[in-house]
């Protein structure tokens, strides 16, 4: 499986441990904590396996994969894809 | 030239007439009215203000009539229009001047989607200006009152006008609308006020009008950055605490407030995010306004 962005030009403002994300397609304001906002950065560029999100969120995170909890990068990734910021696909789209 | 370069008669003329032009702040209205209920209490308060010429363009064309038709024998009452149009029900006869007030805020907040609005009073001393973003009954328009009879400009009671090229605040000094205890808390702190009629029973409880300061009106075409956003909240007896807060929360707190950050897109984004990060963020409970006033004065570099 791999994750896709599902939303272009976000806008981004940092401050403490929040994110705050402009989404322009729909005209939403998104507060966001480091975990959900790492996953929607690694794949602001393209496509990515869902394995290698977690890995690069855990290590962005100074954590190994392991340390990662399951349930909540799981339940930040579907969370991103209610909001429609982020899409499920099979790998062939990562291999395109 | 201003109001009060007008006597009361050719101001009640101008009125019922083909309207009068006024200007407060970035806006121009044309305000026509057949009410003496109206012009009695509007002119003295709105004595300082620059009259312009119909030549200019005109934001909006408002009035504060009879009903028409038969209903004005019938029933003495207030009508509220825009452009000839009547948004709301009927007021009072002896309300009109507050409903024309509150009329002029509804045109504001409706229509002026060229400028971010947030909900906020703002004040503003040696180039340094303070945003109060609040909610109704916070005692905002009271603590606004105080600062501008202690030196401070008044920016404006209600709308913190922000301009999208620049960020910068555009004052919109107006009368303050002062509510229930706040009338007699403001004619306690400062005899010297001017304070307008209280009209009793509104749809806002008691409502008296301060007018600002000649020298916020004379200004109000002076902008101003703003310097810090702080969250007031006057409870009864509490000691005074000015406390910083993240920059996250005063952007959901201002984002929350304003009157048109869904219209104005990533505009607003950008807006509210460019304002806090310029500014330092509080919150202040306040009981006491000499208190709140001597915290305030101590931000502002060589305010005194």
């Amino acid at each position: 499986m791999v994750l896709l962005p599902a939303a272009k030009a976000l806008i981004w403002q940092k401050w403490d441990d929040l994110y705050l994300v402009y989404q322009p397609s729909s005209a939403e304001t998104h507060v966001f904590n480091e975990t959900s906002a790492l996953i929607l950065a690694s794949i602001e560029r393209g496509p990515r396996p869902l394995a290698s999100v977690r890995e690069w969120t855990a290590d962005r995170l100074g954590l190994s994969a392991d340390d990662l909890v399951p349930e909540e990068f799981d339940l930040a990734v579907t969370r991103l894809e209610e909001l429609g910021l982020l899409d499920r696909g099979d790998d062939t789209i990562a291999a395109e | 030239m201003i109001v009060g370069d007008l006597d009361q008669q050719e101001f009640a003329e101008g009125l019922s007439g083909v309207g009068l032009c006024i200007q407060f702040g970035p806006f121009n209205l044309r305000i026509h009215s057949n009410l003496p209920t109206f012009t009695h209490v509007a002119y003295p308060l709105y004595a300082p203000y620059p009259l312009f010429p119909a030549s200019q363009l005109i934001d909006f064309h408002i009035q504060i009539t009879s009903p028409p038709g038969l209903r004005r024998w019938v029933r003495r009452q207030a009508c509220f229009a825009l452009d000839g149009h009547f948004p709301f029900a009927p007021y009072a006869v002896d309300h009109a001047f507050p409903a024309l007030e509150w009329g002029i805020n509804w045109c504001i907040a409706t229509r002026a989607h060229h400028l971010l609005m947030l909900h906020a009073a703002g004040v503003e001393r040696n180039g340094h200006a303070i945003l109060f973003p609040a909610s109704p009954g916070d005692g905002k328009s009271t603590l606004c009152t105080a600062l501008i009879h202690s030196g401070w400009r008044l920016l404006s009671d209600e709308f913190g006008l922000v301009r999208p090229e620049d960020g910068m605040l555009l004052p919109l000094p107006r009368v303050i609308p002062l509510k229930n205890q706040s009338i007699e808390v403001i004619r306690q702190f400062r005899p010297q006020a001017v304070i307008g009629p209280e009209f009793l029973g509104t749809r806002k409880g008691t409502v008296a009008h301060v007018q600002p300061p000649l020298e916020s009106i004379r200004r109000a075409q002076e902008c101003a950055r703003a310097r810090w956003l702080i969250f007031p909240r006057w409870i009864a007896d509490a000691p005074l605490s000015l406390t910083p807060i993240a920059k996250s929360q005063a952007f959901l707190l201002v984002a929350t407030n304003a009157f048109n950050y869904e219209v104005l897109d990533q505009a607003s984004f950008r807006l509210v995010a460019q304002l806090v990060r310029d500014c330092d963020c509080f919150t202040l409970i306040y009981s006491n306004l000499d208190e709140a006033i001597s915290t305030l004065d101590q931000l502002a570099p060589n305010c005194q």
